[in-house]
């Protein structure tokens, strides 16, 4: 079945077989390997990536069903400058340990700051609590994200 | 690697049903239960409900017709529904995760009857009557009689869930919504309850709601004890009676298990909390 739909801001267009989950298809086929496979059952977020600009588990999706809408990946998130404060708080706070988390967490933290500029502890760990870390204990990464939306407040002065 | 023999998204509801009619089909709606029941069930062809206009909330007088399609997040972030069927509000806003709430739609979620499903509870307290439909016609059946048991309903060959039809909340009305257990949970810790009450003006109970989900054999409202709440004054001591009542008819239609023990004692507080919970709110939103 022929798909197309936008992939981090470009459009494509691919022939899909039917037989693979939207994570498979992302890191399988397109190498897109910075989205995680944890669970798998839709537990852990790690496979997190942008769904029309919502955060949704990409090993829950048939590839087949984003012809039509936009997805985002962790490089997407990355190559956006808008996106840049979260990346660096997070390396400068230690949220990433291992790091396997990281992409969903930071993918889920680019949703909630595109739609939420000061967003407060509380509603950081809401929007984050589909990623499990088994690092970190949570409180770097919700210090990570709070001083990005920080520093996004102070850059729009 | 999952087992897709074919997928098809038609745009019109029309060529769905068509298809349903085929028997050939599984529809797919978000896919949160689906894609893993994919990965080691035998190969499916696939029908994508998303393009069929399903995701609507219409207002309509009393009533307010929710598409199946839509999804727990919109439910939840609904002035509408926070509004007029605030139970529904918060039982979707409790699903899962944010990610899971996203994808994941109130019909998928009545369809697939988990005996946590979150909404199930909530849409009883407001009467839903669900709109299935196939290439044969229209029916319309209530909520409390669609789920048969544990993942069993009676939805027919070739149907599909197309909307959800709520009988709003009076005005003023006090509720309440308590989850206890996680999802992957073993039965015995899980339960669900969800309540409503509206008082009269002369400080009695008016008229009052409960539904319990994981309680019974499929989750359904207590008519006995909504009965003999209506006209009395509330009172710790009278919903803790009338939670009493409620735990002993657990143990008659679910039959004595090994759990009951267990249940039993947790049934009589958390009612007797929902009850007291609900009334609180109410008190509150009247001084307000
Ligand atoms: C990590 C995780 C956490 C979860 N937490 C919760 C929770 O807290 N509470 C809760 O209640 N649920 C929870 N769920 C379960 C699930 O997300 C919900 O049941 C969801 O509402 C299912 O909707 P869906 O659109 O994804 O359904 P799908 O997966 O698309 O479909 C589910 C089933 O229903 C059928 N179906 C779907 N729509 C229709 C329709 N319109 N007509 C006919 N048949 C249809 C499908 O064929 C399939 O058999 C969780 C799931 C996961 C993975
Ligand atoms: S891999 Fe998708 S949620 Fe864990
Ligand atoms: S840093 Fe290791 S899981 Fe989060």
């Amino acid at each position: 079945m022929k798909v197309r739909f936008k992939l981090n801001g470009k459009f494509v267009m691919l022939d899909l077989p039917g037989v693979e989950r939207l994570i498979d298809l992302l890191r399988e086929r397109l190498d897109l390997v910075g989205t995680k496979e944890g669970c798998g059952k839709g537990e852990c977020g790690a496979c997190t990536v942008l769904l029309d600009g919502k955060p949704v588990c990409s090993c829950l999706m048939l590839a087949s069903q984003i012809a039509g809408h936009e997805i985002v990946t962790i490089e997407g998130v990355a190559a956006d400058n808008r996106y840049a404060h979260i990346l660096n708080a997070f390396e400068e706070t230690g949220a990433v340990q291992c790091g396997y988390c990281s992409p969903g967490m930071i993918v889920s933290a680019a949703a909630l700051l595109a739609r939420n500029r000061h967003p407060s502890d509380n509603e950081i760990k809401r929007a984050l609590a589909g990623n499990l870390c088994r690092c970190t204990g949570y409180s770097k990464i919700i210090e990570a994200v709070s001083r990005a939306a920080e520093r996004v407040a102070q850059e729009r002065k | 690697m999952i087992s897709v023999l074919e997928y098809l998204r038609p745009e019109k509801l029309d060529d769905a049903l068509h298809i349903m009619g085929g028997g050939e089909h599984t529809p797919a709606a978000g896919g949160t239960d689906l894609v893993l029941q994919l990965r080691d069930g035998r190969p499916r062809k696939i029908l994508d409900l998303e393009r069929l206009g399903l995701d609507f909330i219409r207002n309509a007088g009393d009533i307010i017709e929710i598409g199946s399609l839509v999804t727990h997040a919109a439910i939840a972030s609904n002035p509408l529904i926070a509004k007029s069927l605030p139970v529904l509000s918060r039982a979707s806003s409790l699903v899962g995760s944010l990610q899971i709430r996203n994808r994941g739609t109130v019909g998928g979620n009545i369809v697939n009857a988990s005996p946590c499903a979150d909404t199930v509870p909530a849409l009883l307290l407001y009467d839903a009557e669900l709109v299935l439909k196939s290439s044969g016609g229209t029916r319309t059946v209530p909520l409390s009689q669609f789920v048969l048991g544990p993942y069993r309903t009676s939805l027919g060959p070739g149907e599909i869930l197309h909307s959800i039809i709520c009988r709003k909340a009076e005005v003023s009305t006090g509720w309440s919504y308590i989850k206890l257990g996680r999802r992957q949970a073993v039965n015995i810790s899980r339960m669900t309850l969800a309540t409503s009450i509206f008082m009269n003006g002369d400080g009695k109970i008016g008229s009052v709601r409960i539904s319990a989900g994981s309680v019974f054999p499929t989750p359904s409202r207590i008519p006995r004890i909504e009965r003999m709440l209506v006209g009395r004054t509330p009172s710790q001591e009278l919903y803790r009676q009338a939670a009493n009542i409620a735990a002993d008819m657990m143990i008659k239609e679910s039959g004595h298990r090994w759990s009951t023990p267990y249940k039993k004692p947790v049934l009589i507080n958390l009612l007797t909390r929902a009850l007291t919970e609900a009334q609180s709110k109410l008190i509150a939103g009247m001084v307000s």
